[in-house]
């Protein structure tokens, strides 16, 4: 039989040995807390050009795309105006591909928002805690682009 | 016929987006040797080929961890095994705004081999992100393509899964927003100036 110090000790070593396989792997990132401004996007269009250029991958040009691709569960970004893109982890508590409407009614706005910055391999990553401000949608890039890609606008009927 | 139609233009206009890029040459990069996937000619696009640990990319760049890393809701990385890099994928193999997680949450904190695509100029985002084609448990015989996410999306949302067109026209999600804002996110008066306009 078992001591009690030694049961003790195999259960802590068993919730140690349980708990391992959640943790991270290495703690090479860096982590602060931060207020940001920038726009909504979506990230697989600007970042590997599929639908054109960086300037017609935003904004109400890009806009039903980005809602397409938000819920498709595409990561979400926010583009501040120094051009660093923001990888949206949380959005005020909820987990990002959580299916809510949250991160939808905000997709190609400007928004300011607090919350924990973490660095890795050179990649943003932005916990929201909270939304300080929206402006909503700013950039019409539209009246340059059009639509991108040209059929997330609807032909009319005849 | 007017559905084949429809899906035709639907084809071609997804062909002609995707032709913005073609041209574009492709590289040989650190992980390319060994790699199957397919090319598209996407920014700075490189085959890659790796292997590393699947991670809920919340808990490993900030400790906030739960079970099953988080069961799809949360975005999903891989640890690249031979250079500890974490690895962010955007995009799974198939071609209709489909993001990655669902084929990735299977192997939650799991070693695997992976195939796919690295895409983006990293001179000037810091980074290139994935997009994964194929992955299998590591060392495991068969690849598994990764296009889990529509049967994922059908189980998420059943009332419109058997609905006519593509996914992202029915999506509950989607269509709310597009119905109180309009295609721009303006309103429905912007689009239809647009449609006098334009069209």
């Amino acid at each position: 039989m078992f001591s009690k110090a030694k049961k003790l000790g195999l259960f802590l070593g068993i919730a140690a040995f349980s708990m391992a396989g959640h943790m991270p792997a290495q703690a090479a990132t860096s982590a602060k807390s931060v207020e940001i401004k920038g726009e909504v996007i979506d990230t697989w269009c600007y970042f590997s050009g599929v639908m054109g250029g960086e300037d017609a991958v935003v904004g109400t040009a890009h806009h039903t795309c980005a809602l397409w691709c938000a819920a498709g569960g595409i990561p979400v970004g926010v583009l501040t105006e120094d051009g660093d893109v923001y990888m949206v982890l949380k959005y005020e508590g909820e987990d990002i591909l959580e299916q809510s409407d949250n991160i939808m009614e905000v997709q190609s706005d400007t928004i300011t928002a607090k919350g924990m910055h973490y660095v890795r391999d050179g990649v943003n990553y932005l916990v929201v805690e909270k939304v300080v401000a929206n402006d909503g949608i700013v950039n019409l890039n539209h009246e340059d682009y059009g639509a991108v890609p040209p059929f997330s606008f609807p032909k009319k009927k005849k | 016929m007017k559905n084949f139609i429809r899906k035709a233009g639907f084809v071609a206009s997804l062909g002609a987006s995707l032709a913005f890029s073609v041209t574009l040459a492709q590289a040989e990069g650190e992980f390319s040797a060994g790699s199957n996937a397919k090319g598209f000619g996407f920014q700075e696009e490189e085959k890659a080929t790796f292997s590393g640990k699947v991670v809920d990319i919340l808990c490993e760049v900030a400790g906030n961890c739960v079970e099953s890393c988080g069961n799809g809701t949360r975005l999903m990385g891989i640890v690249r095994a031979a250079d500890n890099k974490l690895i962010l994928p955007l995009k799974n193999a198939q071609l209709a705004f489909n993001g990655p997680v669902d084929d990735l949450v299977p192997y939650c904190n799991k070693d695997v081999d992976v195939d796919g695509v690295l895409v983006g100029d990293a001179e000037v985002y810091n980074a290139k992100f994935y997009m994964l084609q194929f992955i299998r448990e590591a060392g495991a015989p068969e690849w598994n393509k990764a296009k889990l996410w529509t049967a994922a999306w059908k189980s998420r949302n059943p009332d419109v899964a058997s609905g006519k067109g593509p996914w992202f026209k029915r999506d509950p999600r989607v269509v709310k927003q597009v119905e109180a804002n309009g295609y721009f996110g303006l309103g429905h008066d912007a689009d239809e100036k647009y449609r006098v306009e334009n069209q």
